[in-house]
């Protein structure tokens, strides 16, 4: 019986999947905070439902959020050229880096705009009533009585968000990015095996998505999350 | 050049698409299935904290939870074709792996992601069960049975249907990953068709609308579920 799984190799493919960790963490980083921007901005577009803007944003979440990730990348990475082609500009030379963070910012807004608006709602409507009954404006009200209170719902549905935009990463492949799972082709095409570098690609996904969690259960207890839910739930 | 769409052609892609919706329930329903069945299972494990059990149980969960479907996929695909061939040299079969089915491989491996998102699903909702319920149950003299049936799972139902609903609503998303198998499926089968005339984005917008609508009628049917199993939440009439 041949071997399946030769044990160096999967020790040797972690220094040279980690050379491409980076173009990962990149796309995450970038995805989370344009994704945080116009999740926001669709938050509030629907908290005030903004006539005709809501409605487009309402379709708009529900077709990002029911659409694989993966359908996503390829409609945005085709489709994008020739609707921008269509007002007369070339974007058909643009680095696909940049097509694969136009998708995890559209698919991360999506997500995200629901938490914030599901999180802004959250907060009792006698709060923002007992702010202005002491005098606050629109915007002390906002920001010192509903976003602290609204960052404590959001907190554990913003960390499992993060975690899976991590893992959804691995997709970045599909279009060509060289990131951690893509650098596995270039192993291969050397050794004529992949399954051990994908093995250590998995292992370097477990351990960054446990350090998120970490991370997130860190932050939660600093902001006594976990507290007022254990309040709320007797 | 402007912009090109062919509309007649789009619509043709969402009548094949319609044709694959069956492979795409068969890749998200089964391992939903399996998912609660053994999901429960380990839940109740790692809830009554069994001996070993339990620890390995854990120790499966945290590290499936942290890799993506991608990876899950991948690694069993590739295990499974590198090692079907001289196992089914020395079992004796005349099959190799050109005739397993990558569906099945699929089906499977879908199936142990959905066993480990689902347990803690389960686990999530027989925990939001408040422990003096459980208590009282026993001290009226409830066996482990009737007080499973008569007490916790009518209060875990409320907590447990939207977090089924929207893990079904990953797998049926999470099926697209197939296709990087080499499983025909919406994304394959619709490609397929493009092939010839280069139309491919026509092709992925027909998969995505047959998923957007997958998963609208789903969150129908949890939002209606979610209606009926709520009469025993708190603020119910009965």
């Amino acid at each position: 019986m041949e071997n399946i799984f030769l044990f160096g190799l999967f020790v040797d493919s972690f220094p040279k999947l980690l050379s491409r960790l980076h173009i990962t963490l990149y796309i995450v980083a970038v995805a989370l905070l344009f994704g945080m921007l116009l999740g926001t901005y669709i938050a509030v577009v629907r908290l005030h439902k903004v006539p005709i803007l809501s409605q487009l944003a309402i379709a708009y979440v529900s077709f990002v959020r029911g659409i694989p990730i993966l359908v996503l990348l390829y409609i945005v990475y085709i489709g994008l050229p020739l609707v921008v082609g269509w007002f007369g500009v070339n974007i058909n030379r643009w680095d696909t880096m940049i097509f694969v963070m136009i998708a995890y910012i559209i698919n991360t807004s999506a997500f995200l705009s629901e938490i914030i608006r599901s999180a802004v709602a959250g907060v009792e409507l006698g709060q923002t009533e007992a702010a202005y009954s002491v005098g606050m404006t629109r915007w002390q009200a906002f920001y010192r009585i509903i976003a602290p209170q609204a960052i404590q719902i959001a907190m554990p549905a913003l960390g499992n968000t993060i975690v899976s935009l991590l893992k959804d990463t691995s997709l970045a492949y599909t279009l060509g990015v060289i990131d951690l799972v893509g650098v596995i082709k270039a192993i291969s095409s050397n050794t004529y095996r992949s399954l051990e570098a994908y093995a250590a690609a998995a292992i370097i996904f477990f351990v960054l998505s446990s350090l998120l969690e970490q991370g997130f259960k860190w932050i939660e207890n600093k902001l006594g999350v976990t507290k007022k839910i254990t309040i709320i739930g007797r | 050049m402007g912009f090109q769409f062919d509309v007649a052609f789009f619509a043709y892609e969402i009548g094949i698409g319609i044709k694959y919706i069956p492979i795409v329930l068969l890749l998200s329903i089964v391992p939903l299935i399996v998912g609660l069945l053994f999901g429960t299972g380990i839940a109740i494990v790692r809830l009554f904290k069994v001996r070993v059990l339990a620890k390995v149980f854990t120790v499966i969960v945290v590290f499936l939870r942290g890799v993506p479907l991608l990876l899950q996929l991948t690694i069993l695909y590739l295990t499974v074709t590198l090692s079907f061939d001289s196992l089914a040299q020395t079992v004796g079969l005349k099959i190799t792996s050109k005739d397993i089915s990558y569906t099945l491989v699929a089906v499977v491996g879908l199936s142990i992601n959905a066993t480990v998102y689902l347990s803690e699903v389960v686990r999530t909702a027989l925990q939001s069960v408040n422990s003096g319920q459980y208590e009282a149950a026993y001290s009226v003299g409830m066996t482990s049975g009737q007080m499973l049936k008569r007490i916790v799972i009518p209060q875990a139902m409320p907590v447990a249907i939207p977090l089924i609903g929207s893990n079904f609503i990953g797998l049926i998303k999470g099926s697209s990953i197939a296709s990087l198998i080499s499983v025909v499926e919406l994304i394959n089968g619709t490609l397929f068709e493009a092939n010839g005339n280069y139309k491919f984005l026509e092709a992925y917008l027909a998969s995505a609308i047959i998923y957007w609508a997958l998963c609208i009628i789903v969150e129908r049917i949890v939002a209606s579920l979610e209606i009926r199993v709520g009469v025993y939440g708190k603020g119910g009439v009965v």
